[in-house]
């Protein structure tokens, strides 16, 4: 995963939510269907995407799909 | 990063409402991995949707209560039923609810009239209530006072509840003993902890409608109890990988509960059951009783007369021909189950899925009571295909996963056992099926499309002689004159100028099945003449043979052969290819003092199966037989 797009399709094909580029910004609660589950599977899946540990908390605090993708990449 | 798998499509279509029938065999055969995906996906999608499509399907609904964060289990959840063609129906509880949901009868959970509640147990039910610091007399008494509610709101259910109620036993993780310093207060820990785990499970003796979930097996798999980080930041009490394992338990209740529990086991033989195939290598050769292989067959045989004497039909389902099924039944002395312990055994050549179908009308079953085991990926997928209800468990080349692959579903778990289970001896019996081999099987040919065989003709070369020398010693039934070849025959042919050695390998998209035949040519003048022909009964059915032939009778063609002349040789194994010549074009030719000869006479080959790529490099290099003896040593 290099890219905020394969992000994207990560969120929509393994989480099966129907969100777009645009709504990368947006806050979490805007998104449909969006549940505080989908954080904790998304840690998992960052991880095993990624092959690095990631830090929970920060990814936890997140509320943006931006800014998870920022804690995934280290950016 | 795309996801090509097909739940992943129907989702992104919205289609996973209209089409989920046809999810019960998209999961077929998931890894672990995409199970979970799956099982997001489908928990995505509103049930009364799927039921106002589809009022028919079997819904479940489940209650989830407990202590931690409990929605992690929907999804795993989702997928367990679904792959029993189950529907959920989730109801799911307050953090930390449970003991108010189950205790009030007018609460949401006794609405929501569940067939199975969950009530998920963790830890921390303890653990959270004991003071900082702690001795293991606070574990003691608080353990006893959290059973003392447990027992009291399943006496409650089970006065105000219709369905099951579902309790797990506390996994304990090494953080909590490993808190005491002292060996004495530690092992006195792990007797209160087990002591509660036994007062637990006493529960299911004594309630008709609870079930203890013993988590302790679960965890021996290798499956960590708690993810640390989960449990301090979501308060995920039991790891992911553990809530998947359990629902996977809970699939099988909701089989139970809604009378889907399997009620036969069908085995394959060859390579399930014993190690080695039984057509080529004779009783004598077959793998059961003894060595590292053997043992672990017999080992295997024993798990199935396990089930067996538990009230569960056994029959075996077999690409064979009868007699020496019996035989080997009858006298390998290795052999733990005998022709006896079987309702029915099924040897013959007709695909498997119609023996299925034949022997769960003759056993008054549905395909759904059927749980199949076979090494064979082709046999395995053909069958998830034509009768998604049946189970099927895919083993492979290593017995020692047989029973752990087997055991890993409790597609045979019962509330209980009567006495008739116990006593189902009467075994009724019909005689030995058997079809003709080589009847084209046109229920096939869909299948076969999808599943992308290919067939390579080539010339052998020097790598190729140790297994064409193995194929010559070991085929028995496609073997058209039955000539066993050592190696340095085999090399003497590949440095004979007159002679050709096609070798056939093929594969599909369960992968490369190696060198799987091979063709012995012998030019005479202006006719070329077929030696012997050998295919490996491992890939019979897939037309790889017809290809095989096609490829040879192309290149004696564009070789300036005039006809092309084939021998038969009949032995007492492979009388199911007496007529393979005559099926392919050729016409007889009279009888020599080696057998029957064939002719064929190339004014019109038949073109290869149309389900299969034949890669044909025989003709590529018309000089090359003359290079082969130069070859590299492998």
């Amino acid at each position: 995963m290099t890219t905020i797009d394969e992000f994207v399709s990560l969120v929509q094909d393994e989480l099966g939510l129907d969100v777009t580029p645009e709504d990368v910004g947006r806050s979490l609660d805007e998104l449909a269907g969006w549940d505080s589950l989908h954080l904790l599977t998304l840690a998992t899946l960052l991880e095993r995407t990624t092959g690095r540990s990631l830090v929970l908390t920060d990814l936890l605090e997140a509320r943006s799909l931006e800014r998870i993708y920022a804690v995934a990449v280290g950016a | 990063m795309a996801v090509t798998d097909p739940i992943a499509e129907l989702s992104r279509a919205g289609r996973l409402a209209a089409d989920y029938p046809a999810v019960r065999g998209l999961l077929a055969g998931l890894d672990e991995p995409g199970l979970d995906r799956a099982g997001r996906l489908l928990a995505r999608v509103d049930p009364d949707e799927v039921l106002r499509a589809h009022p028919g399907l079997p819904a479940v609904t489940i209650a989830i209560t407990g202590h931690g964060t409990l929605g992690t289990l929907v999804a795993p959840l989702t997928a367990e039923l679904a792959r029993h063609g189950l529907l959920l129906r989730p109801w799911t509880g307050q953090y930390d609810g449970y003991v108010l949901e189950l205790a009030d009868t007018a609460s949401g959970l006794y609405e929501a009239d569940p067939d199975l509640t969950v009530c998920l147990l963790d830890p921390t039910v303890i653990f959270d209530e004991v003071p900082s610091p702690w001795r293991v007399e606070d574990v003691e008494r608080v353990l006893d006072a959290r059973l003392t509610t447990l027992e009291e709101l399943a006496a409650r259910f089970g006065e105000h509840a219709r369905g099951t109620l579902v309790l797990n036993t506390l996994p304990l993780p090494s953080s909590y003993p490993a808190q005491l310093l002292d060996l004495r207060s530690r092992a006195r820990l792990g007797v209160v902890w087990r002591e509660a785990a036994a007062r637990l499970l006493r529960l299911a003796e004594t309630r008709l409608n609870v079930v203890v979930v013993d988590l302790d097996p679960l965890l021996a798999e290798g499956i960590p109890a708690v993810d640390a980080r989960l449990a301090a930041y979501a308060r995920l009490q039991l790891s992911p990988a553990l809530l998947a394992r359990y629902a996977r338990e809970i699939g099988h209740l909701a089989r139970l509960v809604t009378g889907r529990a399997a009620k036969c086991l069908v085995v394959d033989l060859d390579q399930t059951l014993w190690g080695g195939v039984l057509g080529d290598d004779g009783v004598e050769g077959i793998e059961v009783g003894e060595g590292y292989r053997g043992e672990t067959f017999a080992a295997f045989q024993r798990v199935v007369a396990q089930i067996g004497a538990q009230g569960v039909l056994l029959a075996a389902v077999s690409k064979n021909d009868p007699e020496p099924v019996a035989a080997a039944l009858a006298d390998h002395p290795g052999m733990v189950l005998r022709e006896g312990d079987f309702t029915r055994i099924v040897a013959n050549w007709r695909p498997k899925h119609d023996n299925l179908t034949e022997l769960a009308k003759d056993l008054g079953l549905g395909v759904d009571s059927l749980v199949f085991v076979d090494d064979s990926p082709f046999e395995c997928g053909l069958v998830r295909r034509e009768l998604p209800g049946v189970a099927v468990v895919q083993v492979d080349t290593e017995p020692a996963l047989h029973t752990p692959r087997l055991l890993a579903d409790g597609w045979f778990t019962v509330r209980e056992l009567t006495a008739e289970d116990r006593a189902r001896t009467e075994k009724y019996r019909e005689d030995l099926a058997r079809k003709d081999f080589l009847d084209t099987f046109t229920s096939l040919e869909a299948y076969l499309e999808q599943l992308g065989v290919w067939v390579r003709a080539a010339r052998a070369q020097d790598a190729d002689v140790a297994r064409l020398s193995q194929l010559t010693l070991r085929t028995n039934q496609f073997n058209l004159t039955t000539r066993r070849l050592q190696p340095a025959d085999v090399r003497a042919l590949l440095a004979d100028p007159a002679a050709t050695v096609v070798t056939l390998r093929s594969g599909d998209r369960f992968g490369d099945n190696g060198l799987v035949g091979a063709v012995l040519l012998h030019r005479e003048g202006t006719a070329l003449r077929i030696e012997n022909f050998l295919l490996s009964c491992r890939v019979f059915g897939r037309g790889v043979e017809a290809a095989g032939l096609s490829a040879v009778l192309r290149h004696a063609r564009d070789s300036g052969a005039a006809t092309v002349r084939g021998l038969y040789r009949p032995s007492a194994k492979n009388g199911k290819v007496a007529e393979f010549y005559t099926r392919h074009g050729f016409t007889r030719a009279g009888e020599s003092g080696e057998g029957a000869e064939y002719v064929h006479d190339l004014t019109a080959p038949a073109d290869p199966p149309g389900h299969l790529d034949l890669r044909d490099e025989l003709s590529d290099s018309p000089s090359l037989s003359a290079d082969i003896s130069g070859g590299d040593l492998p």
